[in-house]
């Protein structure tokens, strides 16, 4: 062959490796409503700044027909490119090739670019469309799995990881993405479950649809294994680069410095009137985070599961800040197994991340009740214990209005390390809401009286003026100020600016033993 | 036995109550109580029924179910129902007030819909779970 054929041969075989499983089947998955592979890598990465690599990586396998199946690429797309001028690493599974199912050489390519991620420091993003394993390969397919699971533990904490789902992701599969940092999936073509709608049918007899199971819906609502809902691929890829504008590269930089264009004084009158008057109202406190944030600008993460937490990122004076806050329009704000397994989690990747907190408190305690013993509420509710007082970022807490019992100091409390703690003058910072505490200290005097009912109220007023205040705390030190509601912004900026250089030693250890 | 006369929202109860001693638990005045107001015939059996035994079945067989169920998200009492069996709702819209962990707490409808049974009654204790209302949507 002449040199020149050699060239066209190459260009012959390049054209080959980028149609995957041809143009029929290229077809078929756009009319269900999905882009191919490739195309969903274009609509995320910087134009012309991919760079593919393993386009000629084969299956090995011969077993079961497997050498007639061969096509260049093994049902991946792997390489890097940019978004918005950062470096990313990518892997997207090819839905038209096998089915998308994952043999050897497939997870070899993923393993591939996941490991020079960590070397270079730079996000991975894996775009998952895939049957699952790739039965003809037997344990080589588990392996590629295996292998898969390992580096996605060993690179937790050191570069972001985000999963995309947009299509299927069943059986051991799911475990990459419930590994990751952040699930996304799209409405209506993206599912994850163990097992599927008919194993399920024939073990336990439940009848299931494939959406009921393991949709976007489910996951976003239900379960909390998929951090974002989106409406189409489209939404999805726009809503990643969206979270990637608030994350750092990796664990030893700074998520990217922005010049505010808000005002930094701003003044927030209408803070002043958020809170009602009466303490048993709810209000919605998403007003209360994003009016603080630049420009109102809240990235809500999990916005539909557990919804009694929010948490999310935002930016005070161009910084990204990790927001969690009581949300006591839902379920009272209480703190029960799913918000407090949601909150944990969040304030666990803000820490590995350089990502400084902030709270909002409004919590009137744990959620009592015999399913949450049962589900254990001691175990989960300990993990946002843990996960605070591990954390060495920067941490402010501003209690806006009940602080009470366990769930007062859980949430960031002075005495989990918190670094700044400001009150607002609504707040009730105390061990017990009012009716509770006086039922326990005067039950005596209350049994006894001529008018139990006029007594209790008198003596739950009495403990209210007395310690439904932040100025019990504050002459202790465990509030550092009580602040204007409306200041809220200039002072968090202001301690964020006095926290950039806050640096925290932990005696040395292997790692934690976070209660899971 | 002790008679009592109630009044509950302005309908008349007359109440027998047994004090039961140790040894027997003699419930079978329990019946008596159950009288229902004229008023809110369809909802009243259920709240009183739902504490000693929770015979749910009774109260779906007198009210239809719609498609989409509102359960109690937790444990607590309710303070007020806004809607009723018929009424046009919208997502987002308050169906009823929830007490619980001293906080009112709006349940709001997750859909546009008609309200198809309302499954429960002012003053009523629910548990998580608990079926509330019902929309078709």
């Amino acid at each position: 062959m002449a040199t020149m054929d050699k060239i066209n041969d190459l260009y012959a075989r390049k054209q080959k490796a980028e149609l995957g499983g041809g143009e029929e089947r290229i077809e078929k998955q756009h009319a269900s409503g999905k882009q191919t592979a490739r195309e969903r890598i274009m609509m995320l990465v910087d134009p012309n700044s991919f760079v593919e690599i393993d386009a000629f990586v084969e299956t090995r396998s011969i077993e079961f027909g497997m050498q007639k199946k061969k096509i260049p690429g093994d049902g991946v797309v792997t390489g890097y490119g940019t978004v918005n001028g950062r470096l990313v690493f990518v892997s997207s599974q090819d839905f038209t090739v096998i089915g998308g199912s994952l043999g050897e050489m497939h997870a070899a390519k993923i393993t591939k670019v996941m490991d020079m991620a960590v070397k270079m420091g730079a996000p991975f993003i894996s775009i998952n469309d895939s049957g699952g394993a790739r039965i003809e390969e037997g344990i080589d397919a588990l392996k590629g799995f295996g292998e898969i699971f390992y580096r996605n533990t060993i690179a937790s904490g050191v570069i972001p990881q985000i999963s995309v789902i947009m299509g299927p992701c069943a059986g051991g599969a799911v475990y990459s993405p419930a590994i990751t940092d952040f699930v996304f999936m799209v409405e209506k073509t993206s599912q994850m479950f163990i097992t599927g709608p008919q194993v399920i049918k024939a073990v336990t007899g439940e009848d299931v649809t494939f959406e009921e199971l393991g949709g976007a819906a489910t996951h976003s609502v239900k379960s909390g294994v998929a951090h974002f809902k989106c409406a189409s691929e489209e939404d999805c890829i726009r809503d990643i680069k969206r979270l990637l504008s608030f994350i750092p590269d990796n664990n030893l930089s700074d998520s990217e410095l922005l010049y505010c264009t808000d005002d930094l004084n701003r003044i927030s009158d209408e803070l002043n009137g958020i809170i009602p008057d009466e303490p048993n109202k709810p209000y919605d406190m998403k007003k209360i985070v994003t009016t603080v944030l630049d420009n109102h600008d809240f990235l809500e993460v999990h916005e539909g599961f557990a919804k009694n937490i929010i948490v999310g990122f935002g930016r005070i004076n161009g910084r990204t800040v990790g927001i969690v806050a009581n949300q006591p329009q839902v379920n009272a704000g209480v703190l029960d197994v799913d918000s407090s397994d949601k909150a944990a989690r969040f304030v666990r990747f803000c820490d590995a991340f350089n990502i400084p907190l902030v709270t909002f408190t409004d919590v009137p305690g744990y959620l009592p009740g015999v399913d949450q013993e049962h589900t254990g509420i001691i175990r989960h509710g300990a993990k946002l214990l843990y996960a605070f007082s591990e954390a060495t970022v920067p941490k402010i807490n501003i209690i806006v209005r009940k602080a009470y019992g366990g769930a007062y100091i859980a949430m960031n409390s002075k005495h989990l390390g918190a670094d700044i703690v400001f009150a607002w003058p609504s707040a009730e910072i105390a061990v017990m809401g009012p009716e509770g505490a006086a039922n326990i200290i005067f039950r005596k005097d209350i049994a006894n009286s001529e008018d139990p009912i006029a007594f209790r109220e008198e003596k739950i007023r009495e403990y209210r003026e007395k310690f439904s205040n932040p100025y019990v705390a504050a002459s202790r030190g465990y509030v550092d100020d009580v602040i204007e509601p409306s200041t809220t912004r200039i002072r968090v900026a202001g301690a964020l600016e006095m926290l950039t250089s806050k640096r925290e030693t932990r005696p040395s250890k292997k790692h934690g033993n976070i209660p899971l | 036995m002790r008679k009592f006369v109630i009044n509950v929202n302005g309908n008349r109860y007359e109440v027998e109550v047994e004090e039961v001693t140790g040894s027997g638990n003699v419930i079978q005045p329990a019946a008596a109580p159950v009288q229902t107001a004229p008023a809110e015939p369809v909802v009243q059996p259920a709240q009183k029924a739902a504490v000693p035994e929770a015979p749910k079945p009774a109260v779906n067989a007198s009210a239809p179910e719609g498609a989409v169920k509102i359960t109690a998200p937790m444990p607590g009492t309710i303070l007020d129902i806004l809607v009723n069996t018929g009424d046009q709702v919208k997502k987002g819209d308050i169906l009823l007030i929830l007490e619980a962990m001293k906080m009112e707490n709006e349940i709001v409808s997750p859909q546009d819909g008609v309200i198809a049974s309302v499954n429960t009654s002012k003053g009523a204790s629910v548990n998580s779970g608990d079926l509330l209302v019902s929309i078709n949507g």
